[in-house]
Parts: structure tokens; sequence; C-alpha cells
């Protein structure tokens, strides 16, 4: 029988969100758009329309040694015109986000190939070749991954996802890299290191809290979904951690 | 440090005051009249990026600013989220949490005033080694009394 994932356990909303999220089969809802130059306006790492630096000459011209691995595996863009790592660093509070550190290293790990992510309590980097990052990043950025006020692209000082929100709903922010404007739009200006920009880059309106709570994958007891309330998943959870405190003692199911 | 014998109080809102709202609600405290000694906390707002690769580059944030409270300009270091009072005598209570709904009454977030303890009255072992014994007794246990830039004294109408 052909091996089918289950991407996790729990019967409830956010249990159901987990899922989908890290299906790669479900397509993931488009929420706004952003040019490429945008992208590469808040990622900071190169001027927009500059080549791209390289780590290594590309693969055509180098030698490989003989690997059955390399043979296997096909390069992405990035690695096959040896192209720099660069990373993309996200921030989630915990005030309904749509997305978290965890459950973006699962998603990442299911959609994407060629990626170093590096799960942290309130932050998620992830590292790549630096084409594929600007491809993979665009995807973060502009699907229900994240939202303009709950969801941070913070480089460096990430400080805020366990902070109250701002008067406007914005997460709290040390170098206040985006701003809701007048108009309910939030505006990068600042790159994700907190350099300014040249030009504001807008990457539209919070979502509603409504939404927000229909699309988090966050359990959360004040106004959200407890954990508690999530039986099969507390049950999964307790075996793991069952079976990994007897693991020594060579336990037999 | 304080005297145990002075009330204090704690206002916590449910969300970031922005220095608009937090000159308003200030200015109100002020108004009551009672406070002896008040401390304004929140993550701070740092002049120049702290670290990163853009280290020691000026950080302008629209929230760094300088308000007016009484008398005097005070320049806000930190997104305020907690005010810390300590008051002459309890009487000041109602009053405090008067002014603290009327300013929160068209918020759409809710703010409370907590009494309990909040101010250090005895200086630790670590405060001792880290200030020495001849720290500034007076903002010990409210800030770091190493810091450049004394407390601002708003006048009373005593």
């Amino acid at each position: 029988m052909a091996y089918k994932p289950q991407y996790g356990p729990g019967t409830s909303k956010v249990a159901e969100n987990r899922r989908k999220q890290m299906n790669p089969s479900q397509k993931l809802e488009k929420m706004r758009d952003v040019t490429d130059e945008d992208i590469v306006l808040i990622l900071g790492h190169r001027a927009p329309g500059a080549a791209y630096p390289t780590a290594h000459p590309p693969l055509a011209e180098q030698q490989e040694p003989d690997c059955p691995i390399r043979k296997i595996v096909t390069p992405t863009d990035g690695a096959k015109a040896g192209d720099r790592v660069r990373y993309i660093q996200f921030a989630d509070s915990m005030f309904f986000a749509p997305c978290h550190p965890y459950q973006r290293t699962y998603t990442e790990c299911y959609r994407f190939r060629g990626i170093d992510p590096g799960t942290l309590s309130g932050r998620q980097i992830v590292e790549c070749r630096e084409r594929d990052l600007e491809k993979y990043s665009k995807e973060l950025v502009e699907t229900e991954l994240l939202d303009p006020a709950r969801t941070g692209i913070r480089g460096a000082t990430v400080h805020g996802h366990s902070l109250r929100l701002a008067e406007n709903g914005m997460m709290f922010d040390m170098l206040q890299r985006s701003v809701l404007g007048e108009d309910g739009i939030v505006r990068y200006v600042k790159n994700q290191i907190g350099e300014p920009l040249d030009r504001a880059v807008a990457i539209g309106k919070p979502l509603d809290e409504k939404w927000l709570k229909a699309h988090t994958t966050i359990f959360h007891s004040l106004g959200g979904t407890p954990y508690r309330d999530d039986a099969e998943y507390i049950e999964y959870v307790q075996r793991i951690h069952s079976l990994r405190t007897k693991y020594g003692f060579m336990p037999k199911e | 440090m304080t005297e145990a014998i002075y009330p204090q109080v704690r206002i916590v809102s449910a969300r970031f005051l922005r220095p608009d709202t937090a000159e308003q609600l200030l200015n109100r405290l002020v108004q009551v009249g009672g406070i002896r000694r008040m401390s304004i906390n929140g993550p701070s707002i740092p002049e120049t990026v702290p670290y990163g690769p853009a280290r020691g580059k000026p950080n302008p944030h629209p929230d760094r600013k300088v308000i007016r409270v009484g008398d005097q300009d005070v320049q806000l270091q930190v997104q305020v989220g907690t005010i810390i009072l300590e008051l002459e005598d309890e009487s000041y209570i109602p009053a405090i949490c008067e002014a603290v709904d009327e300013v929160f009454a068209d918020k759409d977030f809710s703010c409370t005033v907590q009494q309990g303890r909040y101010m250090k009255t005895q200086p630790t072992m670590s405060d001792y080694a880290k200030y020495g014994p001849d720290a500034d007794k007076e903002i010990l246990g409210l800030v770091d009394p190493r810091k450049k830039g004394g407390p601002v004294i708003i006048q009373g109408t005593k």
C-alpha cells in the first residue's frame, strides 16, 4: 500500500488549517499581489535588477564528481546557477497569525526544495539559494500564510510575537519596518534588517479578526480554539511524549 | 527605594498605546494628583538599530516621540504598555480608575487598574553588585540608575 501522509492529528479547525497548509496538493489561497521587485526590496540582499552574485561557477561549467546522489537529485535553479545562500525570516504574532514558526517549517519542507529552515520560538528563518528564495518568498508573502499586520518580515530585531498588539492592530516592531497607513494599507518602509527603503512597498490591508480566527494555525485559549479542546491532538502529543520518555527502556507497544 | 507604606497601582491596557493616547492618559492622571512616582514600561524603541547587519544605523520610529505631560516634555523611549504609580494614599485610587475609564471610553480595547506592589522596596544583591553601594535609591528598582538623564519631575499643586 502506498504511503499516504496524514500531515498531522487533530479534529479542530486549527488542526485542519495546519494540514491544509502542509499538504502540497492543496493550493494556498492567494490574498495579495506583490511584484518581484517589491520582494527584492524587502529582502534587501541585492539591488533590484542587479545580477545574482555567485558563490561558485554554474554547475554546467564545473566538473562534478561521479556521485550517484547527484544523478538522482535535480539541482534547483539557484543551485544550477551557483547563487549565494540568502534568507528570509518571519515573526508571527501569537494573536491568531495565520502561520507560526513550526508550522512554517513543516509547510516549507513539504512545498519547497533545497531549503534550510531554522525554527525558533518566535521567528522562523529559511535559507536557500537567492533565486529560489525570491520565488519562495513571493509565495510566502502573497498567499494566506501572511497577514500584513500580524506577520512581520524581520531579518533582525524580531521581538514582538508574544507582545500585545499596538492600538491599530499591528504587531510591535522595534524598528517599525511596516507602517499601517491612513488608507488602511500596510507598507514596508524598511527592508527586513531595518534599512530604510527608497520607496514604500505596499503589501495590502490587514485581514480582519474573523478571517484570522477562521484561518489561524495557533491554538489559543483566549478567544480562539483552546488546545485542550482537541482531544485527538492531545492524545497524539501525549503518546509521543510517553514514547520518547520511555525510549531508553526499549518500549514495546 | 520606595517605602512600603505607599500604595501602588499598575495601569495595564490590552493594547500598546500610541504616543498621543499615552499623553492624554498621563495628563489625565497628573490632574488627579497624589502621585509620588510614576514609571512608564513597555518594549524599548531604540534610537539606533541595536543588532543585526544594520547595527548602529539610525532607527526612525514614529512612536519614539517627545510628549508633553503636565508642564514637562517627556521623551518616550518605549512603546507604552504599562504605567506603574506610587500614590500618597489609597484615597486617590477611585479617581485614577475613573480617569482611566474616561480616557479609554471611546477605545475598542480595555484597560485595567490593579493594586499591588510593583516597585522594589529593597535593593537586591544583584543591584548591589551591578550598581554599587552609592546607586541612586530614588530610581533603583524602576530604571537603570546608571542611565544618563534623571527622572522627569512634574510639579504638583502642593
